[in-house]
């Protein structure tokens, strides 16, 4: 009885000292509360509104949505975003794997050039796009290396509807293929060296260790690469509004979701319309994502 | 040991005894270390080399960067002229403390109250403590470009719009951030925080002198990688201010990007965009482990 009673004691003394613990992630609970919660439910319902800042927002139901379906520039943006996103996922995913591979091996020099190649991750978006405006000068540094197999002294990579969007992946892919190399470096670096030991020793040849031993051991990090890059290129907003001209052209071949967000809320004040296209790529990056994890799962099941 | 297997070793054998043999064989296996070199060395300067113009293009005479044919490094070389012209030419002195300004108050406000909140999710068993851990992860997959109208329709509420109280609360904490003190406060032993009680420390003390020192090296990285997304964050900044007195460095280097001005200066446009990139170049090369160890958990890049 009486260690029953003790414990009883010192339980409370417990659940008081406990509570420290609330107190200690309060703050940041709150914070995402105003920040973070209450924004998102609000930005459902602004979508189901008419609302410039000016006026109170007024009740339109699914106007906004309707209205959408109908909007040549919206349903254009979906198609540029889905190129965009394409281009920016599958083609990073391979060659990030591959750089890693490479950076893998022990050689001499390793460390400076893995520096060197790092370092298209350091700046800003903005100012990528300032130094790409001047590498894609029509008769600038690319044209200039690419001379001697297209034959041509100007090429008109960022005014051309056609190229525009294909520089636009260019730039983008440049400036985050050494990041996904990194995290792939740390997802090789985690397999045990035994493993690879034991596969020569059973006569692999580096090759078939690869395909064999590592990539099915980088799955998570397979999946991880893919889905981040997946869901950072459908916001793509900075490039297309910095180098894109007239932000976003030529004939909006450039304009994404994430401009078109920005263009009906900041350049129009149509809250209402930009909410509703948030919603509506919100849904989208769910619903790839989640095709994503399920399908990376569903493997990883048929394989035990 | 199956009988592949003994035949794989038996060659491996051979051929490690035949290397030692014959010289020949000794630099045909040296060989591919030099082939390794040699692709690393193409990829590396394939990737660094806008880098590089940026950086040489900042030496240029403004008639030099756009040239045809190419000036590949810079003929007529103009010494610090561009750094200096950069500060007359745009403001470059306030967005320098703005974005310094605004990293400075992310970085620390961020790291505190992630220690705090992680250490707090890690040791503690309060009511509600599973639920309020996963509210705050599920923050995590938010996409921020589905935030920005309604996070911006309330900051207008606020009446924070153009203001710094605008430009910086909205950044201020992280989800990630809480995610990664949790797994690092996790370590912590028990003993040493017990210890403390025995002598009587109240709990925040013991947060403040034991718990937030022992976080030191997750701060480190999580510090680093906040200052990398702050520095560069762009669309934020650039809807929540209008006046040129708040515009941060991304936001104020705008005026680079677009044809329609009427005299661009690309010299000097890329000697601020070396500067930009400065401070984020000098903490990499002083904090490269604590960096890339940041980017690789969080899966941020600005």
């Amino acid at each position: 009885m009486a260690s029953l009673r003790m414990s009883n004691v010192s339980q409370s003394f417990i659940a008081r000292r406990q509570r420290w613990g609330f107190y200690f992630v309060l703050p940041s609970v709150l914070f995402f509360v105003i920040f973070f919660l209450y924004p998102i439910l609000s930005g459902f319902y602004y979508s189901l509104t008419d609302f410039t800042l000016l006026r109170p927002p007024q009740w339109v139901g699914l106007q906004n949505y309707q209205d959408l379906l109908k909007d040549r520039l919206f349903i254009k943006s979906i198609g540029v975003t889905l190129q965009f996103v394409l281009g920016s996922t599958v083609p990073v995913w391979i060659i990030s794997l591959l750089a890693a591979v490479v950076f893998f091996q022990k050689f001499r020099g390793r460390e400076v050039l893995k520096l060197l190649f790092f370092t298209p991750v350091l700046p800003s978006l903005v100012v990528v796009a300032v130094v790409w405006r001047i590498l894609l000068h029509p008769s600038g540094v690319l044209t200039t290396l690419l001379r001697p197999f297209t034959g041509l002294g100007e090429i008109n990579w960022l005014n051309d509807p056609v190229l525009s969007p294909i520089s636009m992946i260019l730039i983008n892919d440049w400036s985050i293929i050494p990041f996904y190399m990194l995290i792939w470096l740390a997802g090789l670096t985690g397999i045990p060296e035994e493993l690879r030991d034991a596969a020569r020793v059973d006569g692999a040849n580096p090759l078939q260790s690869f395909l064999r031993i590592e990539l099915p051991l980088l799955r998570p990090t397979a999946v991880f690469v893919a889905t981040i890059s997946t869901i950072n290129a459908f916001q793509a907003f900075t490039l297309q509004y910095t180098i894109s001209p007239g932000r976003g052209g030529p004939i909006d071949v450039n304009t994404t979701m994430g401009l078109l967000i920005w263009k009906y809320g900041f350049q129009y004040y149509r809250m209402g319309d930009a909410a509703a296209v948030s919603v509506i790529l919100f849904a989208i990056i769910m619903l790839v994502t989640g095709f994503q994890l399920l399908f990376s799962r569903g493997e990883q099941y048929s394989l035990n | 040991m199956t009988e592949r297997t003994q035949v794989a070793l038996s060659k491996f054998d051979a051929s490690v005894a035949k290397a030692g043999v014959q010289p020949g064989l000794l630099l045909r296996k040296r060989l591919p270390g030099f082939l390794w070199f040699l692709v690393a060395l193409l990829i590396a300067i394939t990737f660094a080399f806008p880098i590089y113009f940026m950086v040489s293009s900042s030496f240029k005479a403004e008639t030099e960067v756009l040239a045809t044919p190419v000036h590949w490094y810079p003929y007529e070389f103009q010494g610090l002229l561009n750094y200096q012209r950069a500060f007359e030419v745009v403001p470059l002195a306030r967005f320098f403390f703005n974005s310094a300004f605004m990293a400075t108050v992310d970085v620390i406000v961020t790291v505190f109250f992630s220690a705090l909140a992680g250490y707090g999710f890690a040791k503690f068993r309060f009511r509600g403590r599973r639920l309020l851990f996963a509210f705050i992860m599920s923050m995590i997959a938010v996409p921020f470009q589905i935030l920005v109208v309604p996070l911006f329709i309330q900051v207008h509420s606020f009446g924070w719009v153009d203001s710094y109280a605008g430009l910086i609360i909205p950044g201020i904490m992280n989800a990630f951030g809480i995610f990664m003190m949790r797994q690092f406060a996790y370590g912590i032993p028990d003993e040493l925080l017990d210890a403390a009680r025995i002598d009587g420390a109240g709990e925040f003390l013991i947060f403040r002198r034991i718990v937030f020192p022992l976080l030191a090296p997750a701060s480190a990285s999580l510090a680093v990688i906040i200052f990398l997304f702050s520095w560069n964050n762009f669309l934020w900044p650039l809807i929540v201010t209008r006046s040129q007195d708040l515009a941060t460095i991304p936001v104020g280097m705008t005026v680079f990007t677009q044809p329609h001005s009427d005299q661009p200066r690309w010299a000097v446009a890329m000697a601020v965009s070396t500067l930009a990139t400065l401070p984020v170049a000098l903490l990499f090369v002083f904090f490269q482990r604590y960096f890339v160890q940041g980017l690789v958990m969080s899966g941020l890049k600005g």
